[in-house]
This record gives structure tokens, sequence and C-alpha cells, in this order.
């Protein structure tokens, strides 16, 4: 743990509890980009790039423009308050939701060890061992999103597909007619 | 204790993440921070994930690095997650789009009263 994670970690709560008490949902939109670019951060100093690319691009930059886009087609509530007023059944089910979690602690490894299940399995070390010769990409991840786990990027793609169909649905558009 | 929990770090964050993700979704009145709660808890289960598959001292999964290398598969899979989850709250999105078009209000206990008197 260094003093750029322990800081990053701080921002991206600081941010997240932003997202839960502020009351203008433009502010709440706008603290949740800032959430979104800070855990961009914190996966490239987890060693994934890939993921923090498609964080930035597609966390901090197509759903803000989501959230954006909504708030112009709907309503953005007046408020005169900068906070929400606490709700304090849900507070107790989160708390509980967190203390419940917070007893699995223990049983966990400790983060960076390369004993850990993760880091130990044979999955992992066979792709990292044969990535390269049978597909030759040299990006490990590349080679198993579009290679070993091919079908389930072509489940993400019908994903993607149906959302689309959904929102033009919900939506009552007539864009391909 | 103090020393467990600075090991696992990654993992207090990730849990808290979902502690607030949850409260958003759960006690939130209006629904479109009630959609960016969903994405706070999201992403809390893809820290715990991608926060495992990390080793210290570890490069990124590209083969021209220097070896060892931290495990490829929890990213492949939040890769997938992530887009996945776009999906969701695109379609979440147009969803209360409708629902204000219907009801003129964003608040769910509202829109609930709205629904019951008709």
């Amino acid at each position: 743990m260094t003093p750029v994670e322990a800081v990053l970690l701080v921002f991206v709560l600081a941010t997240a509890v932003a997202t839960a008490v502020l009351r203008d949902v433009l502010a709440v939109i706008i603290a949740f980009a800032a959430y979104s670019l800070g855990i961009a951060v914190v996966w490239l100093l987890l060693r994934a790039p890939d993921v923090g690319l498609t964080e930035a691009a597609v966390g901090a930059g197509v759903t803000t423009l989501l959230f954006l886009l909504t708030i112009a087609k709907t309503v953005r509530p007046p408020s005169d308050e900068l906070f929400v007023d606490v709700n304090l059944p849900a507070l107790g089910v989160s708390g509980l939701l967190v203390a419940a979690l917070a007893t699995t602690l223990t049983a966990l490894p400790e983060i960076g060890s390369s004993s850990t299940p993760v880091a130990t399995s044979r999955v992992t070390n066979y792709y990292l061992d044969n990535a390269y010769a049978e597909t030759g990409v040299e990006n490990a991840v590349t080679a198993v999103l579009a290679g070993y786990r091919g079908f389930d990027t072509l489940g993400e793609a019908v994903v993607v597909f149906a959302a689309l169909i959904g929102l033009l649905v919900v939506l009552d558009r007539e864009v391909l007619a | 204790m103090i020393a467990a929990l600075a090991d696992r770090a990654y993992f207090v964050a990730a849990f808290l993440l979902l502690g607030v993700g949850a409260y958003m979704l759960i006690g939130d009145r209006n629904l479109v921070k009630k959609v960016i709660g969903m994405n706070v808890f999201q992403s809390g289960i893809f820290l715990f994930l991608v926060a495992s598959a990390f080793v210290t001292g570890a490069s990124a999964p590209l083969l021209t690095e220097p070896a060892p290398y931290v495990s490829p598969l929890p990213h492949v899979l939040i890769l997938t997650a992530i887009v996945v989850g776009v999906s969701l709250t695109a379609v979440a999105l147009g969803l209360i789009v409708r629902i204000y078009e219907e009801y003129g209000t964003l608040r769910a206990d509202l829109v609930e009263e709205v629904g019951d008197g008709e």
C-alpha cells in the first residue's frame, strides 16, 4: 500500500459518498464522473491498463453522457439544500451488508501476495504460458477476450444489441424504419 | 488487526463501495440516483475482482513486459461486465425517460402514488 494508492482510495470513496449524499442531480453526475476517473487510475495501479482505458472511455465518458442526456430530457429538481436527508432504514440495511461482507475479510488472501488462488490458478498460468504461442497476440487480456473466451464476448455483443433494441422500443423511436 | 486491514485495503474499499451503492439503490427516491447507485455497486464488485488478481511487483499481462504477470482472467471478466453495465444503464435511463413522460416525476414514491391512484 503506497501513499499514492491510499490517497486514491480515499478520493474514490469520498466521491462515491458524495454521489450518495448530494441532493442536486447534476452535482451527483459530476461527482460520479470524478469517481469513474479515480477508479480508472486505480485500475492502472492494479496493473489492469485495459480495464482502465475502458473505464475512462465508457465509465467516465459514455455513462456520464447518458446521465446528462437523461436529466436534459427529464427534470433536475430544484434544491435549496446541499445534502439529502439520511434514510435511516436504508443506511441500516447497507450497514448490515458491509458488516456481513467484512466478516469474510480475514479469510481473504492478502492483496499482492503471489500465492493467492488467482495467481497460482492453473487457468491463469495456462493463459500466460500459451497465449502468445496459440493466438499470436502479445496482450494476454486481448488473447483471452477474443480467443479463449470468444463466445463470452459474442454474448456481450448480443447483450449490447438487445439493449439497443430495448432502448428503441422503450423510447418508441423508429430511427431504423 | 490494523496490518490485516492494510494488506486488504482494496477489499475494504470494495465492501464500502458496495455499501454506498446499496444505500443509494434502496434509500434514494430519485430514479436517476438509483441508477448511479447501481453503477457504484457494480464497480465495487469490479474492484474486488481486479484487486484479487493483483500481484505486487508483477507486470500488466502484456507478454512483451518482463514476467511475472498479474492474472489476465479477472480483467477480461471485468471488461465484459463494464460493457454489459453500460447497456444496463442505457436501458434503465431509457425507462426513466419514459416514466417521466408518463408520470411527470422522477421520484419513486410519487410514481407509486400516481400508479395506485389509477
